[in-house]
């Protein structure tokens, strides 16, 4: 009997906390739990453990409100609901990336809620074009090498670094060319399957995902079902909530440039040769900042309808989560830019909770047939 | 109620401040916008004027201004739920709507991080609209306020870059001797406001914090200047005189009350009546108290900013129990009230935890408002009095019990 080839990854994004306590538990290994933006993994990696990605958008809540008010973001409530019910209590570590004050806030709401856990906050400095950034960067990966190291008993040397860095750039590798099929061939590389294999990448050992990426269908031909893929551009955060990805597939929109944390941003450029933790930081520095940074104000738009208009998309989606001040403040000026380019934009302001599916939907539909028109 | 006269002087300090932000420039002066924890010290020795669009907001929000101006930045797509001051800021310039005929344009907008991440966004923003340059102080957040000596090297190493920026727009150098003057008033200004802060622990207390409220601005907007310095004089004398004859703010002090988070502006002086007709004093908060940290030394004052923006304006959950544990001993606390505040986010996410913690500790209760700094169309003013009624009750039922 034949396997399927995308079965591996769908095990896993089924249930990825039941599959990483099922990891541990079979390997005896260390896994490390982060908020996603920015947390190195390779540092995990390196370290020892299982970096494991923790996404809280599509946890459905009922007791994180006791600890933070309703005008949380999903992505903060769902990590302390997932923390008062247990279901972290698997872990070996835990990062908070400094992203925003709700971050910032939510590592200490940790700390006091759950003192016993070894749970870590990254300093994440936010003007990282500032030459003095580099710098505290560096120094603050170093912390963190040594926190990382501390638990598993493992430091991540320069040696271990190099060796883990090779393997993150084989396997981001391997994920742009999923990114560039989904292009090719979008009905079967669908945006829900190629952003499985980013999602699930970075929920399970980067050797076994590499390896499970190796069987899967890289030679099809260019797609002759897909009748009008309509090419489109996506700013978010995370695809919150997570149905968004199913929808965009329906309805023939074709991702050719997104900016999430668990999506391109999580793939995108790769290492110089050198030093291994210079690599990282300059890694980091390299990116397209996403809304929680600073960047020379005029540049922020000017450099995202740039980003936009070489992707080659027809019109852009916005996740805009909500309650996100920082994503809320970028938001007029950059539609404002996209007008003047002409280039349509939808926002849809996201949350796991309280938000109607169908009117995403029909939002997005009615959307891509707007962009789509011409093409008919 | 007993009117503290002093506070009449606001009036005309707070018009000389914005007629000379408005004739800056023919006085040969320049116009920066900043935030709190921004060295306002220098600007004053490099002769800009800060000014503080938060402030502005603040004076849409007292006048009630909000309802009219903050549609028209929700109309441009600024989300509800994005900060109100900002909303409301940015509503005024757009609909021309403002009590000071609106803010002059800036030379130079500088902002600090470790107040907000809001404020940054806003200010860029305000970069865009009015295409003025942009410097944003990027203070890391140091944890639980250990020592991070890289962090310290790499804010002082931005202030020190900001004294070049500001020798380069106004083509003058930095003198040595205005700089320690500006810090010499800045500091004397802080510790009067240190000791006003104090005057609220004596029974009954000659100042509520709705005074206090009130009597912010010159410390926010004009440390650093002779201004600030002799209106604190003034008000201090007042209260200390007050002490000695047992005057309180209240004529009838019978609950002693923190307030947590920033003030309701729209709501200030419903609020401060209804507390007054109950015999509910606030006698300190967690806001007015931010600007009595604020001054640095003469000798390396690029080490005390760094320093001061690192630790001293780094508040977090453990710091505020501590805090509040230790006010609620020192102003003889019969209660907190907690403004779970939209608007502010940085200062709001962690009042659930912190009530708890803090009633843990204390034995003192604490009643959570739902409410908003400056934006009355999200919360109910009455729903908000008949909280606070009931907890009064409360209160009013365990004093009788402890006899």
């Amino acid at each position: 009997m034949i396997m399927d080839p995308w079965r591996p990854f769908l095990e896993v994004m089924r249930d990825p906390l039941q599959w990483a306590r099922s990891w541990k538990h079979m390997t005896g290994g260390k896994v490390i739990g982060h908020l996603l933006p920015d947390v190195p993994e390779e540092m995990i990696h390196a370290a020892g453990a299982l970096p494991l990605a923790l996404e809280g958008a599509a946890v459905s809540v009922s007791q994180a409100q006791a600890s933070l008010p309703a005008y949380t973001c999903s992505h903060a409530m769902g990590l302390m609901e997932m923390g008062l019910t247990g279901q972290l209590d698997f872990l070996d570590g835990l990062v908070i990336p400094y992203v925003c004050d709700t971050t910032r806030n939510l590592y200490h709401t940790w700390s006091h809620r759950f003192p016993e856990t070894r749970h870590e906050f990254l300093r994440l400095p936010k003007r990282l074009r500032h030459p003095g950034a580099r710098v505290y960067l560096r120094n603050e990966l170093e912390r963190f090498g040594r926190y990382l190291g501390n638990i598993t008993g493992c430091f991540p040397t320069a040696e271990r670094l190099s060796s883990s860095l090779d393997l993150y750039r084989k396997s981001r590798s391997r994920l742009e060319e999923a990114y560039s099929m989904h292009r090719k061939n979008p009905s079967v590389w669908t945006w829900e399957r190629v952003h499985m294999l980013m999602a699930s990448a970075m929920k399970t050992p980067r050797e076994e995902h590499l390896s499970w990426m190796q069987e899967l269908p890289w030679e099809g031909d260019k797609d002759e079902k897909s009748q009008r893929p309509v090419p489109v551009y996506v700013r978010g955060k995370i695809w919150d909530p997570p149905e968004i990805t199913k929808m965009l597939d329906e309805l023939g929109l074709v991702v050719v440039g997104d900016e999430t944390v668990c999506g391109y941003r999580s793939i995108a450029s790769h290492y110089q040769e050198g030093d291994p933790l210079d690599s990282i930081v300059n890694r980091l520095i390299s990116l397209p900042l996403y809304p929680g940074y600073h960047d020379e104000p005029r540049g922020v738009v000017e450099n995202f309808l740039d980003r936009v208009k070489q992707s080659g998309a027809r019109g852009v989606i916005f996740l805009n989560p909500k309650f996100c001040e920082a994503a809320g403040f970028d938001l007029p000026d950059l539609q404002r830019g996209l007008e003047k380019e002409e280039i349509p934009s939808l926002v849809l302001e996201t949350s796991t909770r309280g938000v109607s599916l169908a009117q995403i939907q029909v939002r997005l539909e009615a959307f891509g047939e707007m962009i789509g028109e011409d093409l008919l | 109620m007993n009117p503290i006269s002093s506070l009449r002087d606001l009036k005309q300090i707070n018009i000389d401040y914005y007629t000379a932000a408005h004739t800056a420039r023919q006085n040969g002066k320049f116009i920066a916008y900043v935030n709190a924890f921004t060295p306002v010290e220098l600007l004053y020795a490099m002769d800009f004027i800060p000014i503080y669009p938060e402030n502005h907001a603040v004076i849409l929000g007292a006048r009630r201004l909000s309802e009219e101006v903050a549609p028209a930045a929700e109309k441009l797509g600024y989300s509800m739920d994005l900060c109100s001051y900002a909303r409301c800021d940015l509503g005024s310039i757009l609909t021309g709507k403002s009590p000071t005929f609106g803010l002059p344009k800036p030379d130079l907008l500088l902002v600090s991080n470790s107040q907000c991440s809001t404020l940054t966004k806003w200010f860029e923003v305000l970069s865009r609209m009015y295409g003025a340059p942009m410097v944003l102080i990027d203070v890391p957040h140091s944890g639980n306020g250990e020592k991070d000596p890289q962090a310290e090297l790499y804010v002082r190493g931005q202030l020190e870059e900001l004294q070049g920026i500001l020798e380069h727009i106004t083509g003058r150098k930095l003198e040595g001797d205005r700089l320690r003057e500006s810090i010499r008033l800045s500091r004397q200004a802080s510790e009067l406001w240190t000791r006003i802060l104090l005057c609220g622990s004596q029974r009954p207390s000659p100042i509520t914090v709705f005074d206090q409220f009130i009597a912010m601005a010159p410390i926010v907007a004009q440390r650093g200047t002779q201004v600030a310095v002799q209106f604190y004089q003034r008000l201090l004398e007042e209260l200390e005189e007050r002490v000695i004859r047992g005057v309180g703010a209240l004529s009838n002090e019978r609950f002693r009350l923190f307030w947590d988070n920033l003030p309701i502006w729209p709501e200030l002086r419903r609020l401060s009546e209804f507390l007054d007709q109950r015999g509910a004093a606030l006698v300190t908060s967690l806001y007015t108290w931010a600007w009595a940290t604020l001054s640095v030394g003469e000798e390396d004052p690029f080490q005390d900013w760094a320093e001061q923006y690192l630790y001293t304006a780094n508040l977090h959950l453990q710091r505020r129990i501590q805090t509040y544990v230790e006010y609620a001993r020192q102003y003889e606390l019969d209660g907190f009230l907690y403004h779970s505040n939209r608007s502010c986010k940085m200062v709001s996410q962690d009042i659930p935890e912190l009530r708890r913690a803090v009633a843990e500790k204390t034995g003192i209760p604490g009643v959570i408002l739902e409410a908003d700094h400056n934006d009355p169309r999200l919360y109910s003013i009455e729903s908000i009095e008949s909280q606070i009624q009931s907890f009064l009750e409360m209160l009013d039922s365990r004093k009788r019990k402890a006899g």
